[in-house]
């Protein structure tokens, strides 16, 4: 059985929307399981719960889309 | 692989009601509570998504833990005053043991956070039995029938007020105050004579 991993990342995605690139990319990511964004928090904290990403490559997929992204 | 620490949800959980209780949810974040349990931020996201999701886990936690000892030895189909004074009891008995969670419950309870904790299976089979002890009571005649809202003030309003005035250790004016036994009684009476026909 596949294990999920449930990683936790500081970012700079303060807004969210729909539409919005970041929205989009995370739900149509198939590794992803679930996500959220506490974009309330100071750390504007990301929690992603995957089967075979990695953090780095979470990471890098958040940075492609213009934000800062830093594993806790 | 991030795993979850029972032990470390508990102080979450303890720290989060203390925070809530004197800051208000306004006052209160991940941050402050992260620091308050000597924990980091990320750890806390493992528990809960955001501050919301914290906030309404914890009161369904508490809500669950109020219903429960709520209906101990109590059942919807007691004659109607005694049953009422085994409601004062459970309450009464919750309330004295607990009164961080009660004040706790209590912002929770004039916040949105509210609806969506009560639509709980577990705090809608709450509501379930309390309706049907009403139900009973107004079918075997041994209530006044009236609106909810003034039946529920009634028959909990006056053990309400005594349990505030015995949590602040003070009533009106400042004055200093203890709930006792025979005050109980003396209030249930009152409130009981109100609600028979």
């Amino acid at each position: 059985m596949e294990t999920t991993q449930l990683y936790i990342f500081k970012t700079d995605i303060g807004k969210l929307c729909a539409n919005c690139e970041v929205h989009k990319a995370l739900d149509n990511h198939t590794g992803i399981q679930q996500w959220s964004i506490d974009s309330e928090d100071v750390d504007c904290v990301l929690r992603v719960s995957t089967t075979s990403l990695t953090a780095g490559a979470i990471i890098i997929l958040i940075n492609s889309l213009g934000h800062k992204c830093q594993e806790l | 692989m991030r795993t979850r620490d029972t032990d470390k949800e508990k102080l979450v959980t303890q720290k989060a009601i203390e925070q809530i209780v004197q800051d208000g949810f306004q006052g209160f974040s991940m941050n402050k509570l992260a620091k308050a349990c000597n924990i980091s931020v990320a750890t806390l996201y493992i528990y809960y998504k955001d501050k919301d999701d914290l906030i309404e886990k914890i009161g369904f936690e508490i809500g669950s833990r109020f219903f429960s000892s709520t209906v101990k030895d109590f059942s919807p189909d007691m004659p109607f005053e005694e049953g009422l004074w085994k409601q004062w009891q459970n309450r009464a008995a919750f309330a004295m043991a607990n009164p961080l969670e009660v004040a706790c419950l209590e912002v929770i309870k004039h916040s949105p956070h509210r609806d969506r904790i009560m639509a709980s299976d577990k705090l809608s089979d709450f509501k379930e039995i309390m309706k049907r002890f009403i139900t009973n009571a107004l079918n075997n005649n041994e209530l006044v029938p009236m609106s909810f809202e003034v039946f529920w003030s009634v028959a909990y309003g006056p053990l309400y007020t005594l349990l505030n005035f015995h949590r602040e250790g003070k009533s009106m004016g400042g004055k200093p105050f203890s709930l006792t036994a025979a005050m109980m009684e003396e209030a249930f009476k009152a409130s009981v004579k109100a609600l028979k026909p």
